[in-house]
Order: structure tokens, then C-alpha cells, then sequence
């Protein structure tokens, strides 16, 4: 409708009447926006409500003046929380493991479905497949006691293999040396399958004839999966991999919450769980908004700076 | 075409790679039902790996008459009910709405949505609008707060799309109204998409430890989720000292926390366990609708 009106004036009359017909257009879809009324109100209170809600880190909230009557501490909480010790470590820790978790959790599910994509037998197949999703359906909660049975000092399984070999029972949850191959390994398994559903769905598309003209131009099955596979899904891949990147700076805050334990805390207080401790546990309010607004910016940065990266040398991205 | 013997290493290898994967995704839910049929004191002598050695129903008895347990896995029951209802039928009203094309002020609307998924105002004001509306006292803080999200919304909207828009067009020269339009057309044609985003929402009701840990400030509104993550603290904070004592007061009982905690843990599995592979066929396909055009 815009198109059609530029460049042509339009007398008052011709005003009138187009905002007549938007009103009877809008009054003959009355019934839709009301159909939309609950998401847009819920929306309304549970997303755009909080982000009026950042202005906190900019205040000295008290609770009695509300959000908007309590004065203003200009960057005070950004600056207590950059000196903060636990700046560098929650940074550093939160890094830690995204990276170990791409490096490692990310090529996984790929390496998955390439696998998956050679098995000829269907039945056996379908079946690895049924077995590799499941765990995405089960509560973290349950993930971690499932790892704390197995690893339990008292009649768990990996204890008892320990004591056949004459080794003594450790308490590996409490162990801080285990942490991080806890969270990778729970990460993986509880992951891995659900997320190569994606790759293996892209390499369905992947075009057969493909695959004949390497074969006649003498291409093995190795030559065929790096030449013709890998750059088939590669759109795929990098777009899942911008995905993972804006997510630099949370490491699963549930899965972490989980594994804390007073002995692995210097290195599994990620700013995530660092947030919530501050801000929901101690009720420091404008000090824990400060943080979460820092986090999110820096994230929303990295899905930029990603997406431009990718778009510039594989020509894959997001918008 | 033969097979060279490259070929035959690797398929040998592969498949037992993946032969391996499936047991070892497996073999922990075997180990916890074994364990949760075992008799607590037994179990904590070890070596008890494949099948039950002092088999017992015990442990479930005591699970279910828990006073914690018990009551929370009729919150999460009651939660999981109604969020699916409510909110496959608010993100379905939405989803036919956004894909209806004369609708006025579309172009806006999609910002409106989609604008959400790029910045969002962090933990802890989305608490404090928690707290205002006092849903950190009530049992709504499982329904209201999880009755949208933009994902599931997306999915239904791009399988709402794809239905001819023609069939829209001759039903409402029929005369039919938005709402037959949406019940007898659409619903309908979307079945999958539906039985996958129920799988999701109820899954994801179910599952959700978190949402009470830390929004929840009474302890009797926690459903088993949240309460498995309790008792899982408890012991880990006191593990050395509650065994223990465990072992001292054996000879009165024969179930430990442990083991009730392994028959609570599979309570809290089996329904997903008995409802997954029925919905197979669906998500799979939701998932990949998701991903292509999402």
C-alpha cells in the first residue's frame, strides 16, 4: 500500500478514505487480533516488561521507591563488578568450558551422523537412533543423579571396577580434577544424538547425483564423504556454529547448577550461575542486572561478529 | 560393487562403535531401574551391574509415601496437564492469526515477536516481574510463565503456512468463521506438528527442575523435579556422614536414601520413556521443519 502512495499527493479526501478502509480491513480482522490478545499480553509482561527492568543496573534499587523512583548510581555496579576478583574467574571459567564444549560437543554430533549415514542395515540403525535421542528427553536433574549412582563411593559401578583392581573408592563428584570431563561427557551423552538429527536431515538433501559422478570419476567412499558430504551440509554447519557462538557466554547454566559442588566452585562459577548466586540467592539485585546486561551484549556482539565472519569466507549466515 | 578391504575394517568398526554408543547411552537407565528394585542395603555392597540381586518393590513403596515425593509428582502432573492444554491452544490462536496475509500491521507484528529472541532483560528483572505478579508463591509460576515460546510459536506458524491458503479462502466464502476455519481446517492438517510440540511442552514441563529452585519460595508448591534436585543436594552436602550413619541403623531398615532415590528417579523416567517412541516419527520430522526453515 505504501509503494502505490510515494511520490503522489494526496488531498485530504483521499486521507480520509484510506484510513477508512485500514479501519475496515482492521475491523474485518477483529476476530484474528483477538486470537493474538493472550501471546501479545504474555509477551508484553514476561519479555519487553524485563527489559524496562535493565534500567536497575543503573540505580540504587531500594525497595520501598520502586525501579523507577530509586536514584541513580550511574556505572557504579559495572565498575564494582570489572575490579571484582570474580570478574576474571567467572570470564575465564565461562570460556573454558564453551570452548572445550565446541571444541569437542559441537564436532560430535556431525561425526554422529556421518557415521549413522553409512549404515546400510535399517533396523540396526533406527535402533542406535531411538537409543542416542533419549537421554535429550530426561530431566538434568535425573542426568546427574544417573552420574552420581554410577560414580558413588558406596556399591556404584565405577568404585566397584576401581576396588577389582585393587584401587581404593574415590568420591568423584567432590573431585575437582573430574569437573570438567563430567561435563563434557554428560554434555555428550545426553546431546549428541538429539543433535545430529539436524546433520543427518541435511544429508538426506544432499544431492545423489553427486555422489554417482565422483564414483565414476573414481572417488572412494572416504573421498566421496569429504568432498561431497562435508560440503553439502556445510550451510548447515555454519549456521548451527553462529547459533553456538551467541551462546559463548552461557555454558548450560543447568547442567553446571547441577554439578557445582563446594570443592569444583573455583572453577564451575560461570557468570551465569554467578548471576543468579548475586542476584536471586543474596538479593543483589543491580549488581546481578549489571552482569547479565554485560553478558548479553558481548553475546549478541559474538552472533554478529560470527555471522559476518562465516558470511565473508563460506558465505553461510543468519540474516 | 565389491568391497575392498579398506572398506570392510571400516564398516566392522562402525558398527561396533555404534553398537557400543547405543549401550552406553542405554546402560544408565538399565543400572537405575536395577538399582531401584534392588534392596538399598545389598546395593551399597556393590557388584550388583546387570539384574537385581535382592529384588524388592520397597523402594517405590517408600518413594510414593513420601511426604516430599509424593506430593510433588502431583504438582508435576498437575502442571504438565494444564500447560499443554493451555499452551498448545494460546500458541495456536497466535500462530493462525500471524499467518493470515491481509491481516493489517503484519510486518509489525513478526518485529514483535521476533525481536524478543535477539535481547531479552535478564535473570533477575524477569524475577522481580515474577515477584510483582506474586507468582513466586503460587503454583501458576509452572503454567503462566511457560505458555509461549517463540520457538514453538515458529513452528506452528511455518507448518500453518505451508496449508494452501486457498482452502482458507472457499471455507470463508462458506461463510465460516475464523475460529471453524482454525478448528476444521487447520488443526486438523496439523496434526504431527501438534503431537510433536505437545511432546516438547509436556517434556519440558516435566523436566523443569530450575523454574522452582529458584523462583519458588514455598517448598511444598516443588514439583518432582525440583525435588529430585533437592534430595540429590542434600546428600552430596552430607554424603560421607549420612551413610554412615545409614550403615549403623541397617539392621532397622533395608531401603536406603539412595535406593529411594533411584526408584524416584525412575518415577520421574518412565512416562517419557513409555511415551517417546510412539511420537518418534513426529518430532523427528518437527525437529528437521524447525531447523530448515526456522
Amino acid at each position: 500500500m505504501g509503494g502505490k502512495n510515494t511520490g503522489v499527493v494526496l488531498t485530504p479526501e483521499q486521507k480520509a478514505h484510506n484510513r477508512k478502509r485500514l479501519m475496515t480491513e482492521i475491523w474485518k480482522h477483529r476476530m484474528l487480533y483477538l486470537f493474538m490478545v493472550p501471546c501479545v499480553v504474555w509477551l508484553l509482561i514476561f519479555c519487553y516488561a524485563p527489559m524496562t527492568g535493565i534500567v536497575l543496573a543503573f540505580k540504587n534499587y531500594r525497595f520501598d521507591l520502586g525501579i523507577f523512583g530509586s536514584e541513580w548510581a550511574g556505572l557504579k555496579h559495572f565498575r564494582n563488578f570489572m575490579t571484582s576478583p570474580e570478574f576474571w574467574t567467572t570470564t575465564k571459567n565461562t570460556l573454558i568450558i564453551s570452548l572445550l564444549k565446541i571444541a569437542i560437543c559441537f564436532p560430535a554430533p556431525i561425526i554422529l551422523a556421518l557415521l549413522l549415514n553409512e549404515v546400510r542395515a535399517k533396523k540396526f540403525k533406527s535402533l542406535v537412533q531411538t537409543m542416542s535421542y533419549l537421554p535429550n528427553f530426561v530431566s538434568w536433574a535425573v542426568v546427574v543423579t544417573l552420574l552420581t549412582a554410577i560414580f558413588s563411593p558406596y556399591g556404584g559401578l565405577y568404585n566397584d571396577i576401581r576396588k577389582s583392581m585393587g584401587l581404593e573408592a574415590i568420591f568423584v563428584m567432590g573431585e575437582r580434577s573430574a569437573f570438567y570431563p563430567l561435563v563434557i561427557f554428560s554434555d555428550m551423552w545426553k546431546n549428541v544424538g538429539w543433535s545430529s538429527i539436524v546433520f543427518l536431515s541435511a544429508i538426506t538433501g544432499v544431492d545423489q547425483g553427486l555422489y554417482e559422478a565422483a564414483t565414476i570419476d573414481g572417488a572412494n567412499r572416504w573421498q566421496c564423504t569429504w568432498h561431497v558430504t562435508l560440503p553439502g551440509i556445510a550451510a548447515t554447519i555454519g549456521i548451527m556454529f553462529i547459533m553456538r557462538m551467541g551462546g559463548i557466554l552461557s555454558a548450560d547454566m543447568d547442567q553446571l547448577l547441577l554439578l557445582q559442588q563446594p570443592a569444583n566452585l573455583p572453577i564451575s562459577q560461570v557468570l551465569d550461575t554467578y548471576v543468579l548466586q548475586t542476584g536471586i540467592k543474596y538479593g543483589k539485585f543491580e549488581y546481578a542486572t549489571a552482569i547479565g546486561l554485560v553478558k548479553s551484549v558481548i553475546s549478541l556482539a559474538m552472533v554478529t561478529l560470527t555471522n559476518f565472519l562465516t558470511q565473508k569466507y563460506a558465505e553461510v549466515g543468519l540474516w | 560393487m565389491r568391497e575392498t578391504k579398506g572398506q570392510k575394517i571400516f564398516k566392522v568398526f562402525n558398527y561396533t562403535f555404534l553398537g557400543l554408543l547405543g549401550l552406553v547411552t542405554f546402560y544408565p537407565f538399565w543400572y537405575v531401574l536395577i538399582a531401584s528394585l534392588n534392596t538399598g542395603r545389598d546395593f551399597m555392597r556393590g557388584g550388583v551391574w546387570l539384574f537385581p540381586r535382592e529384588f524388592t518393590l520397597e523402594n517405590y513403596a517408600k518413594a510414593f509415601a513420601d511426604d516430599r515425593i509424593g506430593p510433588s509428582l502431583q504438582i508435576s502432573v498437575a502442571a504438565t496437564l494444564i500447560i499443554l492444554v493451555v499452551g498448545l491452544l494460546f500458541t495456536a490462536l497466535a500462530a493462525y492469526a500471524m499467518c493470515v496475509k491481509t491481516l493489517p500491521g503484519r510486518t509489525f507484528l513478526n518485529f514483535f515477536w521476533y525481536f524478543t529472541t535477539l535481547f531479552g532483560g535478564g535473570i533477575v528483572p524477569y524475577y522481580m516481574v515474577l515477584r510483582s505478579m506474586g507468582l513466586t508463591s503460587s503454583f501458576w509460576l509452572y503454567v503462566i510463565p511457560s505458555v509461549y515460546s517463540f520457538y514453538n510459536f515458529v513452528l506452528l506458524r511455518t507448518n500453518f503456512a505451508g496449508i494452501p491458503y486457498e482452502l482458507r479462502e472457499s471455507a470463508q466464502l462458506d461463510g465460516a468463521s475464523e475460529w471453524t476455519i482454525m478448528t476444521r481446517i487447520y488443526i486438523p492438517l496439523s496434526k504431527p506438528i501438534l503431537a510433536t510440540l505437545a511432546l516438547f511442552i509436556g517434556v519440558g514441563k516435566w523436566n523443569d527442575w530450575f523454574t522452582a529452585a529458584y523462583y519458588q519460595s514455598k517448598a511444598a508448591l516443588y514439583p518432582a523435579a525440583t525435588v529430585l534436585q533437592r534430595i540429590l543436594a542434600e546428600a552430596s552436602a552430607g554424603s560421607q556422614v549420612k551413610v554412615g550413619q545409614e550403615t549403623a541403623s541397617a539392621a532397622m531398615t533395608t531401603y536406603t536414601s539412595q535406593s529411594l532415590q533411584m526408584a524416584f528417579v525412575m518415577i520421574l523416567t518412565m512416562p517419557i520413556v513409555v511415551v517417546y517412541p510412539f511420537l518418534q516419527k513426529y518430532y523427528v520430522k518437527g525437529v528437521m521443519v524447525g531447523s530448515v526453515k526456522g
